[in-house]
């Protein structure tokens, strides 16, 4: 073995190995022991060596010729960082026909007065959106339930349709309902504008309908379902669940339910603290559920897989991108920088500009700590203002105590709205936070899968990511 | 070589040198230290001249063909000029391509229809070093292939499989996609007995049949990722039928030879054969007499 220099990587034990990460995501997986040898220069392993050298964990130059090529591939990763944000959601309204027992968004019954946007509302925002440079744009409608909003909907994309004349960005549309009441019109706006439909589907009736506060709910979603896909073809609806504590108990048959209904893939998402949410009573023992009906949910998804059959759950598709490729995603919670203000921004019902979607459901408790400004102020106000100034302070993981000397943070994100909705301090303190603990225990069940069953994962997560 | 280009031809060859600043293990044409570039330059000049408008593709090779500096930018202009849609293929180590404005003039003159295959021997610094005798030579190859990448030229990378590098192929394979994920598509192959393959035979010939497991598994890695993968210069024979559908015919027209037995075979049509050049066949040659 030659004389050779360390570059810089974290590690961690996990199945019985030594996980060692840089700081592009790459990860080794070794014998106990090896960062010992490679600190004391005893390596004895050849093939190890010569496997540690091609990784960039170390170098057998003090500078390495090919460290511009480790610069490029990390410029890569955060390419998501080159355009700044391409998501914009437009929360039309907190009007709502559901009573979910979970709701974020803390929305208000269907027939209240004064929780719509306004149209001049529409008009600013769609041109606050155009002041982004990114090429791609997406407009993401919100409520509340936006589909009672229709009118609204059709002014906004028309507007940005109209202002894309000139700007000739890629613009597309994603629309957040919980399908009861899709009207043909407004589907014929969606066919129009090739707009996505982004629906709730928790899981069996048993359980969507119990969430959900009305009986007929599961039956409206999916009759809403189908009509959509008749119109707009399978590929334009997805769906999203959320974890109820009742929905902790079935995790089979929540997959077995998004296998039936059709769908390609599933995001297992934990309940948030916003909303109606925080409500619940213990949320240590709730996330420490989550992390086990997370693990039951994966390993059934895995043999579903092995079956034969294509079905991927989400959140797993965004950690193993960043873990086993090259490549970055735009998934905006697990960003460093953080995607609040980089990757989104969100124009609210209220006349306000906020910060990330949890921003505006913190801002429903009377919490304004991350409104920006008014939708009527001026771009540079809102993105350079003293709201971000704070916030950008502490967005960055490599940058914030318990995170950047973690193992894995090349995979999480750092989420200064969690933080400070859960622990009253933006910066966070990680021993005691629960977005550390799910994001690592998941992370880390994530490469111990790899370690453990690597010749049955690895293709079914190489499938999950082309 | 041929005098006369053919249009459907896979070896319609302009050979620019038999100098090189590789010394690969394994060269199946080992380098000549002489000023040629001037005799081969006018050569190539008169056969592009005369060669028919629907050739399909030419070859640019050496020896090291971009050793000929302007000549090869001149060459290249040269075709495109006489050719407009004939593809060029140029087969270079990549080391003089870390020069950027090199890359540079290469896609100047030779425009979209242009592509560079270049051989990578290992993950390792060392080891690819060894196999091309020449110190230096795999960082400067990395380089290269990042400023063609940045050109737009297309990369085709050539892993020849020998002694030293197979048992680490299946890490290879993963090198490639984090580190060289934009290359359009990847060749392992069989190595060629003759020239310094068969001088050096002790230390680097190593049979196919001994390496088809490490070559499967970064088959599956490369294909499993997505990107385009072929193997080369191995007859269908040594190869499970699921990895049949990899098996390119990649013997140059010209240098293709089947055995005896092949005559029995039923999958002959589709198989690489064996190179005539070699002096040595395969171990465990078997012909299919059954259809799989």
């Amino acid at each position: 073995m030659k004389k050779y220099a360390l570059l810089p990587f974290n590690f961690t034990r996990l199945s019985g190995k030594e996980v060692l990460i840089n700081e592009l995501g790459d990860m080794l997986i070794s014998p106990i022991g090896t960062v010992q040898k490679i600190v004391d220069h005893t390596l004895d392993d050849e093939d190890l060596y010569k496997t540690l050298v091609a990784n960039s964990f170390i170098s057998e130059e003090l500078l390495p010729t090919l460290l511009d090529i480790y610069a490029s591939r990390l410029r890569l990763k955060k390419s998501f960082l080159d355009d700044r944000a391409a998501l914009h959601i437009f929360v039309l309204t907190l009007r709502c026909n559901q009573n979910c027992v979970y709701c974020q968004a803390s929305s208000r019954e269907e027939g209240s007065a004064h929780c719509s946007m306004t149209f001049d509302m529409m008009e600013a925002s769609v041109k606050l959106m155009f002041r982004s440079t990114s090429q791609h744009l997406t407009m993401e409608f919100q409520g509340g339930e936006p589909s009672l909003e229709p009118k609204l909907i059709k002014f906004g994309i028309e507007k940005a349709e109209e202002i894309n004349q000139t700007e000739c960005r890629n613009l597309s549309y994603v629309l957040c309902t919980n399908c009861r009441s899709l009207s043909d019109e407004l589907l014929e706006l969606c066919r129009q504008y090739h707009v996505l439909i982004s629906t709730s589907l928790d899981g069996p009736s048993y359980i969507h309908n119990k969430n959900r506060g009305r009986e007929d709910s599961y039956e409206k979603t999916m009759a809403g379902i189908c009509k959509a896909r008749e119109v707009l073809g399978n590929d334009a609806v997805s769906a999203l669940m959320t974890t109820s504590e009742l929905a902790l108990g079935y995790p089979k048959e929540i997959v077995d339910e998004y296998v039936q209904d059709g769908f390609t893939d599933i995001f297992l998402r934990a309940l948030n603290p916003y909303g109606l949410a925080t409500e619940n009573e213990n949320w240590d023992l709730y996330n420490e559920r989550f992390v086990e009906f997370y693990k039951t949910a994966l390993d059934y998804i895995i043999e579903i897989n092995k079956q034969g059959t294509f079905f991927r759950e989400v959140y797993a598709a965004i950690i193993l991108r960043k873990m086993l490729t090259p490549y970055t995603t735009g998934f905006v919670d697990l960003q460093s920088p953080a995607g609040t203000v980089n990757s989104v921004l969100i124009y609210n019902y209220d006349g306000y500009v906020y910060a990330s979607d949890e921003s505006r459901m913190l801002a429903e408790n009377g919490d304004h700590t991350f409104r920006l400004g008014r939708i009527s102020d001026k771009y540079e106000e809102i993105v350079y203002g003293e709201k971000v100034r704070k916030i950008g302070k502490v967005w960055a993981n490599e940058a914030l105590a318990g995170c950047s000397d973690c193992p894995v943070k090349a995979y999480c994100g750092a989420d200064p709205v969690r933080h400070h909705s859960t622990q009253g301090d933006m910066y966070g303190f990680r021993p005691s936070s629960f977005v550390c603990k799910k994001n690592k225990a998941i992370i880390e069940h994530l490469i111990s899968l790899i370690i453990e069953r690597e010749d049955e994962v690895m293709p079914i997560f190489r499938s999950w990511l082309r | 070589m041929k005098e006369q280009f053919e249009i459907e031809s896979n070896s319609n060859i302009l050979f620019v040198t038999d100098q090189c600043n590789n010394h690969c293990v394994m060269c199946c044409q080992p380098p000549k230290q002489k000023d040629d570039f001037d005799y081969y330059f006018k050569k190539n000049v008169a056969l592009i001249k005369s060669a028919p408008k629907e050739t399909k593709v030419v070859c640019i090779t050496g020896g090291e063909p971009t050793l000929a500096g302007d000549k090869i930018i001149e060459l290249v202009r040269i075709v495109r000029e006489e050719l407009p849609d004939t593809d060029i293929q140029i087969l270079s180590n990549g080391r003089s391509f870390r020069d950027y404005d090199f890359a540079h003039q290469l896609k100047d003159v030779g425009g979209e229809k242009i592509f560079v295959g270049v051989p990578l021997h290992s993950d390792y610094v060392g080891d690819h070093d060894k196999i091309a005798g020449s110190k230096g030579a795999f960082n400067e190859t990395m380089l290269g292939l990042y400023n063609l990448a940045d050109e737009g030229i297309a990369t085709e990378l050539r892993v020849v499989i020998n002694k030293i590098n197979y048992q680490r192929l299946p890490q290879m394979a993963e090198y490639i996609f984090k580190n060289l994920y934009f290359v359009s598509w990847v060749a392992l192959m069989g190595m060629e007995d003759t020239g310094y393959a068969t001088k050096n035979t002790n230390h680097i010939w190593v049979e196919p049949k001994d390496y088809t497991s490490q070559l499967c598994k970064a088959v599956d890695i490369l294909d499993g990722w997505g990107i385009p993968v072929a193997i080369f210069n191995i007859p269908l024979c040594l190869l499970s039928p699921e990895y049949h559908h990899f098996a390119a015919q990649s013997i140059s027209d010209w240098k293709t030879k089947y055995l005896e037995i092949c005559n029995d075979c039923l999958l002959k049509e589709k198989c690489c054969g064996l190179f005539a050049t070699s002096q040595k066949t395969y171990l465990g040659l078997k012909p299919f007499t059954q259809n799989v």
